[in-house]
Parts: C-alpha cells; sequence; structure tokens
C-alpha cells in the first residue's frame, strides 16, 4: 500500500530518487495492444487512482470514474513518452479526468464555498461521534470544492499554482479554500 | 484569537508569507495561546492528510475495464488500423442469400422454428429442386446475417451513436415484420403473397447489414 506522502507532481519515490517499478516493459507491452500487461499496469496502479477518485468525488462516483481513467489510459497510452514515470502520467491522467467528470455534472464548487457554508456543511458542536469520524469520511463530506483543493494540496503534494491551473481559478481562492477545509477537518483529527 | 492573523495561519504553515508578514504572525503567535492552538491543529490536519494510506477499490473493476477496452480502440493506433472490407466469401455469401431469398426464400418461412442448420434436414424431405435451393438459401441467409453483424459488431465503437441507432431501430422493425411474416405464413402456408412479402423483408435485412457494415468499414 503506498503512503500517500510526498505525491503530487511526481511520485514520492522520484523525489527521493528510488527507481519506481519497472512499468516501462508493461508500457511498451500495452502500447502495442497486450491488454495482460495492462491489466499488470491496472493492479499496479489501481489503489491510487481510486484512492484519489474516492477522495475527489466521493465512494459512490469512484469505481466508474477509476473505470473511467484506466480505459482512457488506454486510449491515450500512445501519448506517453516517458519523459516521466508512468505512474505520474496516469495520476495527471486521473486528475484530468476526474475533473472533468465534476464538469460534466455541472458542479459548481464556487456555489457552495462562499461565507460559512463549509463550517456549516460539518457539524458545529465537537461530540463523541465527531471525535472519531473517520478522518476520510469527514473530507468527503467538505463542499466540492474546498475538498478537491484539500486533497489536491494536502494530499496529492500539489501546489497553489497548479492546482489553480487545474480548476481555473486563482491561487487565493484555492488558498482560502484550504484553509476552511484544513480549518474544518480541525475536529477530526486525533490528537 | 484575532480573526486578523486566523485567516493566514494555513499560509505561515505552508511558508507562503512574505517575511514581514511572518515575523507579525510570528510575534501575533507570542501572545496568543488560541492561535498557537489552531495553528498545532491545522499542522496535524495537513500531516494526517500527508500520512492517508492508499487502498484499492472495494470490488475489482478489471473486468468492466476489460469490456470496454475491447470497445475502446487506442488513439494512437487509429491511424494505423488495418482497414476492414468484406471478404470475397463474405460478400459471395450475402450476394447468394439475396438471390436464393429471392428465388425461394419464401420456403424458409414454412416450417415452423425453423433456424439455421436444422433447416437442412427438414428440407431434405421437401420434394424437388426447390427445396435444396431453399436450404441453401436459409443457411446462406443465417450465414450472411451472422457474418454481417459480426462486422458491424466489430466495429461499432467506430460509428457515431446516430448510425448505430438508426441501424438498431431498422433491424428491430424488420425483425418485427420478419416475425409476423412467418406467424402468417405457419396459419397461412398456401398464401403466395406471404411468402413474397417475408422473403422481400429477410433481403431487406441482408441488404440493410450489408450497408451498416460497407459503412462501418468506410469508417475505419
Amino acid at each position: 500500500m503506498e503512503t500517500a506522502a510526498l505525491r503530487g507532481g511526481t511520485l514520492a519515490s522520484e523525489r527521493i530518487g528510488v527507481r519506481t517499478p519497472p512499468d516501462a516493459a508493461d508500457v511498451q507491452l500495452a502500447a502495442a495492444g497486450d491488454q495482460a500487461a495492462f491489466e499488470r499496469l491496472y493492479h499496479a496502479h489501481v489503489a491510487r487512482v481510486h484512492s484519489l477518485a474516492r477522495r475527489m468525488i466521493g465512494g459512490d462516483d469512484a469505481d466508474e470514474a477509476t473505470q473511467d481513467v484506466f480505459v482512457r489510459a488506454w486510449e491515450k497510452l500512445g501519448t506517453f513518452r516517458g519523459e516521466a514515470a508512468f505512474g505520474t502520467w496516469l495520476h495527471r491522467l486521473a486528475i484530468n479526468v476526474i475533473l472533468g467528470r465534476r464538469q460534466s455534472r455541472a458542479r459548481r464548487w464556487e456555489r457552495t464555498v462562499e461565507g460559512d457554508s463549509l463550517v456549516e456543511a460539518l457539524p458545529s458542536r465537537r461530540n463523541h461521534l465527531e471525535l472519531h469520524m473517520d478522518f476520510e469520511t469527514a473530507i468527503g463530506r467538505l463542499p466540492n470544492g474546498a475538498r478537491e483543493v484539500f486533497v489536491l494540496h494536502d494530499v496529492e503534494g500539489f501546489k497553489h499554482k497548479e492546482i489553480a491551473d487545474m480548476l481555473g481559478v486563482t491561487t487565493g481562492t484555492t488558498k482560502a479554500q484550504l484553509h476552511r477545509a484544513r480549518m474544518a477537518l480541525r475536529r477530526h483529527v486525533d490528537r | 484569537m484575532s480573526d486578523t492573523w486566523t485567516g493566514r495561519l494555513s499560509e505561515y504553515l505552508d511558508e507562503e508569507l512574505s517575511v514581514p508578514e511572518q515575523r507579525a504572525l510570528e510575534e501575533h503567535l507570542d501572545e496568543c495561546v488560541a492561535c498557537r492552538k489552531a495553528l498545532e491543529e491545522l499542522r496535524l490536519v495537513a500531516d494526517r492528510a500527508a500520512a492517508l494510506q492508499d487502498s484499492p477499490p472495494a470490488e475489482d473493476l478489471w473486468t468492466g475495464i476489460a469490456h470496454r477496452m475491447n470497445t475502446a480502440q487506442p488513439e494512437h493506433r487509429r491511424g494505423a488500423r488495418r482497414r476492414v472490407s468484406f471478404s470475397l466469401p463474405q460478400l459471395a455469401a450475402a450476394g447468394l442469400a439475396l438471390m436464393l431469398i429471392g428465388a425461394g426464400g419464401a420456403w424458409v418461412a414454412l416450417s415452423p422454428g425453423t433456424q439455421g442448420t436444422a433447416v437442412v434436414a427438414e428440407r431434405s424431405a421437401l420434394p424437388g429442386e426447390g427445396s435444396a435451393a431453399v436450404a441453401v438459401a436459409r443457411l446462406d441467409y443465417d450465414d450472411a446475417v451472422a457474418q454481417l453483424q459480426g462486422i458491424i459488431e466489430e466495429r461499432r465503437a467506430e460509428l457515431d451513436s446516430v448510425t448505430v441507432r438508426v441501424i438498431e431501430e431498422n433491424l428491430a422493425a424488420i425483425d418485427r415484420a420478419i416475425d409476423e411474416a412467418r406467424d402468417a405464413l405457419a396459419a397461412d402456408p398456401a398464401n403466395g403473397y406471404l411468402s413474397q412479402h417475408l422473403a422481400a423483408t429477410m433481403r431487406r435485412k441482408v441488404d440493410l447489414l450489408r450497408r451498416a457494415a460497407t459503412t462501418a468499414s468506410a469508417t475505419s
């Protein structure tokens, strides 16, 4: 199971100079139409893609989004030039697909992130249930925009500028959303 | 807790404040217990997020992905796709079916439950050359339909959705007409008009499939 730490624009293993798993041969085979090779790539990366989807758009849609990502990857595999690791390429593709699904569903995050709506979306009083609420469940209860920024920044490790470009907003907006998300999640962290 | 600085705590945590802002906030933190506490909580949230573990889906999604991959075409291979066209046997089968159906296809419907090779045995009991021709026609018809449908199915993903819908709607209408004609002939086997009508309808189906397969091949 891969830790979520140090992800983002590059894989953790790349950042610390460790060789990534040998996807290259399977990528080459899959690009030539070898489905068995692509299945091996699927098994190597599905946890990361599914976790990203689950955190970004919720568990109900995560399975379908994950399938979309891998089908899209199969279709686009010929465009992968190998400059980055396959996992990094797949991760960016996954974000694009997931954000595309959000846009196609007209999930306009701006409508839910202004004012105190984020705070209102979570229980205002700390109680036993809240304290023991799973942290991931709490993330899932954040409004769409705050959740996306929080996942991309704090879980996936992207910078505000990168996130702003992905979402088509300003860095001021992403910083504000990140702070709101963190403030709302404070009560769901074990101390 | 200061409203002025509370909203900047995440930026401080992420080292995104300017040096003067950072110094000012640190001076505030020296005096504000609430902001120090909030800052520590924000740090815990960020650390907790970074330490989240990835987990696979509850159910294996590969089967669904593989199914969709079989209908998807990798983009880089689209330009180099083998152009699919009718083989000579396929064209011959379709043409022969059309001719024979026209000549004696009505016989096909005269026996209830006639499907595929079963027709041969039934037809062998019929007198004269006509029955043999009908048996061949029926086999060729089924074979032509199966082959043409196979081509269309193979190229289905490359046809636009409107074309697919039109083909499916027309095929469904023709199949209904064939069923109705067969039912009518079963009730009135000597009716020449119904025989011709059935034969014409079957020809329409082969013709439609042939044109659809041609369209599919042309788009590949």
